[in-house]
């Protein structure tokens, strides 16, 4: 087991190295810098920012300074936030962030479940229809529709939560789970309600119906493990795309994550900002991945032996 | 029908099996009707699509969502096809239980084996975890799997085919049943353990006194086990008879064609195998006809028209054919 888990970070280290190297590159490549669109400057000024950001070097030069700073954990400075080093940014937002994310994937995770497994017991039932009709309006109606009709009704209309803000402790949290949560619950109930009618169609659900121990023991000792294995498959990128946060929800709800990060860093052709960023997804996503592995072993011992 | 003495453990009464489905309804057993003695092995015989294995899915309560079973299956005094679900569990894994045709998808993938084995006692004699578990492995030591006590603690996956079904016969005959379904268990299996996993489960069955009702397309393995044979065409009985007798003097004449496509070893060498004409009738509505008589080699005009009745032919002998001649 040990040894599957050094071998996993090892190939997520390398998968990590590459991407930074492309991301490094591909972004050097886009037109325009991270002071382009500002007013125009004489070129003194312009010669003068680009030799503090050292963006004056040739490429080889800035990507061998960037990762000697990686290697001491120095992200360097943001090119728009000047005051503000790319590790300060990320550790202001990452907290706002991972909690919405965290609360969002418990909520995603538990009614996701539960729903799914309802709609494929009692299939063409009540709860079957209303799953599924959650899991249209989930995955058809987008954030950005979804966010401001329940501030209206349940912030505005009826007072019950804050529209946005971080202000409220944990009523603050609410309207923004469930948004951000939705979309996941959708589709997590879906993916389990036909994994678990597929997996009752396997040929050893049968056998232990044919043990005759009955219905109840029969899903929660047979069917319920072969149920999951494709929703933790789906479960680990996801959350590291949800505790990243949304730049949707931030926007929306007026919470200074770092998602909102994602697209403004790009935008502004912040180069280091950016390298922080994807640093932050792709090593997450990672973890991540390799956690899902881990999980989906212990589950299956016929995954355990294929290191 | 079959008139003895004693009193069968199981029979069949006009049973028929039906699924819905989105161009109507298929029948895939017809008016099946059978008796099974204690100890007794029966065996059924047809082509794929003559619905003997759906019989013994119905007896189970295993049929696909889609299907019905009707008539009556009384076993024990019971009648199978009314019983509650839980009425039904207490039956089944019990006193009835059943052994599938594809043993590397019959068994739970994430469970030990052993476990798989235990649970079937602790739910149905309420053993303790530790009971349970010695007398898992006592029964795969019957079954001779090697090292039984540290091969109980492996997962399906770890073990071959054979051995897989020889699980699956421990774990069916785990209970001491009173009647063993097996649904074609070698089928899938290498033809050189075939014979050792069927005389295995024969040998154990007959030290339980457990009877056994064997499901195959298999001719071989009929004369080597069982003591009488059904033949189902197109979810009907066509002939039953004591499996010598079948094999001397078949009396319809589908059982004459499927003896007849048998590859025999004393048989002179003829280029070709024998076969039946035409393509298996596969379930559709109701047959006026003998659902045999499009391929038939002597048919004649009433066949297609009047279903054939079933005859009495001689002592355990019954035959569905307009050309048999009931015994006086």
């Amino acid at each position: 087991m040990i040894r599957f888990v050094v071998k996993r970070l090892w190939n997520g280290a390398l998968t990590l190295a590459a991407l930074v190297t492309l991301t490094f590159f591909v972004m050097r490549l886009a037109p325009g810098g991270p002071f382009s669109k500002n007013r125009k400057l004489s070129p003194e000024v312009i010669a003068n920012i680009e030799a503090t950001y050292h963006l004056d070097e040739p490429l080889w030069m800035q990507f061998g300074r960037f990762v000697w700073g990686l290697l001491r954990l120095d992200l360097g400075p943001s090119t728009r936030f000047r005051d503000y080093s790319v590790g300060d940014i990320i550790a202001s937002g990452l907290p706002y962030s991972l909690t919405i994310g965290f609360w969002a994937v418990i909520v995603a995770t538990t009614v996701g479940i539960a729903l799914g497994v309802a709609g494929a017991l009692r299939r063409n039932g009540f709860t079957d229809y209303a799953a599924g009709t959650i899991g249209v309006i989930g995955i058809a109606i987008p954030i950005f529709v979804i966010g401001p009709v329940m501030q209206a009704v349940f912030a505005l209309k009826l007072s019950w939560v804050p529209v946005g803000g971080w202000n409220d402790g944990w009523r603050s949290l609410i309207l923004p789970v469930i948004v951000l949560s939705l979309p996941n619950i959708a589709y997590i109930s879906r993916l389990t309600r036909t994994s678990m009618i597929e997996t009752m169609r396997e040929n050893y659900v049968r056998t232990a119906r044919a043990k005759g121990i009955g219905e109840w023991r029969t899903i929660w000792r047979h069917t319920l493990k072969g149920t999951l294995l494709p929703v933790i498959a789906y479960l680990g990128p996801a959350t590291a795309a949800i505790i990243t946060g949304s730049i949707l929800i931030e926007t929306i709800f007026a919470l200074p994550g770092i998602g909102r990060h994602f697209v403004d860093a790009a935008l502004n052709r912040d180069y280091p900002l950016v390298m922080g960023i994807t640093l932050l997804y792709g090593g997450l996503l990672i973890l991540f991945n390799i956690a899902t592995d881990l999980v989906r072993a212990w589950l299956d011992p016929r995954l355990r032996h294929d290191g | 029908m079959i008139r003895m003495t004693a009193e069968p453990l199981l029979s069949i009464r006009d049973l028929s099996v039906r699924f819905r489905l989105p161009e109507g309804e298929a029948v895939a057993v017809d008016g099946v009707s059978l008796d099974l003695m204690p100890g007794e092995v029966l065996g059924i015989v047809g082509e794929s699509g003559s619905g003997k294995s759906q019989i013994l899915y119905a007896m189970m309560g295993l049929l696909a969502s889609n299907g019905r079973a009707g008539g009556q299956v009384r076993f024990q005094g019971q009648d199978l096809l009314s019983l509650p679900p839980r009425a039904l569990d207490r039956v089944r894994g019990q006193s009835l239980s059943m052994i599938f045709q594809d043993p590397m998808t019959s068994l739970n993938p994430f469970m030990r084996v052993g476990d798989q084995l235990a649970e079937t006692l602790r739910v149905h004699q309420g053993l303790s975890r530790d009971a349970a578990w010695k007398a898992a492995v006592a029964m795969l030591d019957r079954v001779r799997i090697p090292d039984a006590a540290s091969r109980a603690r492996r997962y399906p996956h770890e073990f071959s085919g054979g051995m897989r079904q020889r699980v699956m016969i421990a774990m069916a005959l785990l209970a001491k049943p009173r009647l063993l379904l097996a649904d074609e268990p070698t089928t899938a299996l290498d033809v050189t353990i075939q014979a050792q996993v069927l005389d295995l489960m024969a040998e154990l069955a007959r030290e339980t006194g457990t009877s056994i009702i064997l499901v195959t397309h298999d001719l071989g393995v009929v004369a080597r086990l069982c003591d009488r044979v059904v033949v189902l065409y197109g979810g009907r009985v066509m002939e039953e008879a004591r499996t010598e007798t079948l094999f001397d003097n078949a009396a319809h004449p589908y059982t004459r064609g499927l003896l007849a496509a048998m590859p025999r070893l004393e048989a002179p060498l003829t280029p070709r195998l024998g076969t039946i004409p035409g393509t298996p009738r596969s379930g559709g509505g109701d047959v006026s006809g003998c659902p045999f008589a499009p391929r038939c080699p002597d048919r004649i005009d009433i066949c297609t028209k009047a279903r054939p009745p079933m005859r009495i032919t001689g002592e355990g002998r019954r035959a569905a054919c307009h050309l048999v001649e009931e015994a006086q």
